[in-house]
């Protein structure tokens, strides 16, 4: 089966850390130039391994570069990289070169472009719309930063938003701070002032307050295009063009977690394509009827077993006949070459057809 | 020789997302609360480290789980607003500052600060300082995954940039003593024997040498499968076993060469998350670490 079928032109991999996100998102992208389109895989965090695979090293970070994949679609690879993202979007809304200066060489935006949860993110999904609108792909597969919960990630957008957004900005636009460096609104209210200036000091200080303010009112002529940006990219998201791939991990203790992400994903105006359980563990016979012998390994993979298709079960159970799934055997290494890599595809679509 | 944590006032418990940090906590926690008392605190806001304990969810609160043992889950937010509380004697004006939402803004976006109140939060267990909690004698935090578990420890630095005075300046001196003295505090790093989990230990430990300039205590190998037994079969099973187990060895033996500092070993066990695992598991680290069978 064509992945035309299965996938649309942007493909965004989700889940929680360590399921094979990237490793899945890069055989998807390789079997897509292979079917003849040209095709962007935007990794985040690969290891060593597959960037060996793929071919790609530092040179690849924020930059796109051909894999020798010999496939009748182009293949290139690129390392997402939030910062530098981050920068070169404070540069295309910067009214003028000044502006973007005070804003690059602020240190609050240093912590916030380091720190900020979202923000990495965000990034994501910004250098996603940048790729789509340059138009130079036919197909684009985006693999996403570990996320604490899958969740995380679609509403990277929107609490970025929120952070920028009026309230917090207004708030920061005014002149918080006289010419000598003290709180105006503490100046104002006498003692009681003199105490709120003592509180944020103690509790943020103030140094920081003024960075923060700063920032903010360095951004400020930034914020219309900025806000704009973020509402195109969350329309990207929903749009026609967007499919998310869920990924998560075998066993029970996931099916709640992938279930409720995928319903949110459906009810936000996403498009959810198929389901990957990951590193399945084959079943096999029992050697025994009696309690598992930890020590005997056979016995501890057939229990392995049992407890990953319990799970599997269990999620079909709750799907629908519609939703396309996929249960993906542990295997005994990674893909170590491009062949292995397609194998991989190969199989995930096979198993998504049956 | 028993590593330092068995003294250390806070063991931080950090790795890569699902490599078994919270059940390692759990079961260290275990262990260290044979001769002390000892909080297991969690910092995830999807809360899971009771189910290990077979109790309710926490919720916040302190919930005692023997006679030595206690679980808490813990909102950061909680710690920095106690502290308005405690600092601002009048009621009204407290319920004012904490619903201003400058405050709300600044407490949660001061880079470093929630972090900072999380180790404070452990600060003032050991104390004994907090009104709702026992004073306890070690506190073993289940730390958020890798990169975050360093900015955690790296947040009293951050923080004592900024804040020189007032309780949080004070609170952030106490924390960033606590940190920096490895008599006290101390780093465990949980991995699995895989490539990516390993490198990214590997990478962990450097990264707190360079930024903190602290050794991690102790490594934790979780989930290796057994050592396969001389009489392997030919079946596929028993060739999946052999695979498996021999990826656990090459992994084991990079880490061996580039991890000096000691290291415990444990099993993947037939179970699922709870109480069982967790007794399986302390055993297994009273083994190695007390009665002196390390690997
Ligand atoms: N040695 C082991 N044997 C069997 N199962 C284990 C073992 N260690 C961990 N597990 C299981 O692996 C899963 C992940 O463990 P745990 O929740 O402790 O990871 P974590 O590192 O805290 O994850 P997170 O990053 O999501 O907080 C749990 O279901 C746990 O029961
Ligand atoms: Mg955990």
């Amino acid at each position: 089966m064509s992945l035309d079928r299965l996938l649309a032109p942007l493909v965004v991999v989700v889940g929680g850390g360590g399921v094979g996100k990237t490793t899945l998102a890069a055989a998807l992208g390789l079997r897509s130039a292979e079917e003849g389109a040209d095709t962007l895989v935007m990794t985040f965090d690969p290891s060593l391994r597959l960037k060996d695979t793929l071919g790609v090293g530092e040179e690849a970070r924020d930059h796109e570069v051909t894999v020798a994949s010999d496939t009748p679609g182009r293949l290139e690879a690129s390392l997402l990289d939030a910062g530098a993202t981050f920068n070169r979007l404070i540069e295309r809304y910067s009214p003028d070169q000044q502006a973007k200066e005070r804003i690059l060489s602020n240190r609050y935006y240093h912590h916030l472009s380091g720190g900020l949860s979202g923000i990495l993110e965000y990034m994501a999904v910004e250098r996603l719309f940048e790729v789509s609108i340059a138009g130079d792909y036919g197909r684009v597969i985006l693999d996403t930063p570990p996320t604490r919960e899958a969740l995380d990630f679609l509403e990277a957008p929107d609490r970025v938003i929120d952070f920028l957004d009026s309230g917090v900005l207004k708030v920061a636009l005014k002149d918080w701070f006289t010419a000598e460096g003290r709180l105006k609104p503490a100046a104002r209210f006498g003692a009681l002032g003199r105490r709120f200036e003592r509180l944020l000091d103690d509790l943020v200080g103030l140094e920081l307050l003024r960075d923060m303010a700063e920032f903010f009112q360095a951004f400020g002529p930034l914020y219309a295009g900025f806000k704009d940006r973020a509402d195109r990219v969350r329309s990207l998201l929903q749009s026609d063009e967007t499919l998310f791939v869920l990924v998560a991990g075998p066993g029970e203790e996931e099916v709640p977690d992938l279930l409720f992400f995928a319903r949110r994903l459906a009810e936000s105006g996403h498009r959810v394509g198929p389901i990957v359980v990951n590193r399945v563990h084959p079943r096999f016979e029992r050697r025994s009827g009696g309690e598992v012998d930890a020590a005997d390994g056979v016995e501890l993979l057939a229990w392995l077993g049992e407890r990953d298709h319990a799970g599997l079960a269990a999620l079909r159970e709750l799907l629908s006949a519609e939703q396309p799934l996929a249960a993906l055997p542990l295997m005994s290494e990674a893909p170590t070459d491009l062949g292995g890599l397609s194998e991989l595809a190969e199989e995930l679509v096979g198993r998504l057809r049956s | 020789m028993k590593p330092a944590l068995f003294d250390q006032e806070l063991v931080v418990v950090t790795g890569k997302g699902g490599v078994g940090k919270s059940v390692v906590a759990a079961a260290l926690g275990t262990l260290l609360a044979d001769d002390k008392r000892v909080l297991v605190l969690e910092v995830d806001p999807r809360e899971n480290v009771h189910q290990l304990f077979g109790v309710p969810p926490s919720g916040g609160e302190f919930v005692e789980l023997g006679p030595r043992l206690f679980l808490q889950n813990l909102k950061p937010g909680q710690v920095i607003d106690q502290l308005v509380e405690e600092k601002l004697k009048f009621k009204r004006l407290v319920k004012r500052v904490l619903e201003s939402p400058i405050y709300r803004h600044f407490a949660e976006s001061a880079p470093g600060l929630e972090e900072m109140a999380v180790l404070g939060h452990a600060l003032r267990a050991l104390r004994g300082v907090s009104p709702k909690a026992p004073r306890v004698d070690a506190v073993v935090l289940d730390a958020p995954a890798t990169g975050h578990g360093v900015s955690l420890l790296a947040a009293p630095l951050l923080v004592g940039e900024v804040i020189q005075h007032g309780p949080i300046g004070g609170l952030t001196r106490q924390v960033s003593k606590l940190v920096a003295d490895a008599g006290r505090s101390g780093i465990v790093v949980v991995t699995l024997a895989e490539e990516m989990p390993a490198t990214e230990a590997i990478e962990l430990r450097a990264m707190l040498a360079a930024r903190l300039d602290r050794a991690p205590d102790l490594l934790v190998v979780n989930g290796l499968y057994p050592p396969t037994t001389g009489a392997l079969g030919a079946d596929r099973a028993s060739r999946l076993w052999a695979r498996r187990r021999q990826l656990n060895e090459r992994e084991l033996g990079r880490l061996r060469r580039e991890w000096p500092e000691p290291s415990v070993e444990l099993p993947l066990l037939p179970l699922d998350r709870g109480e069982e695992l967790v007794a399986e598991l302390t055993a297994a680290l009273r083994q190695q670490l007390v009665d002196g069978k390390s690997g």
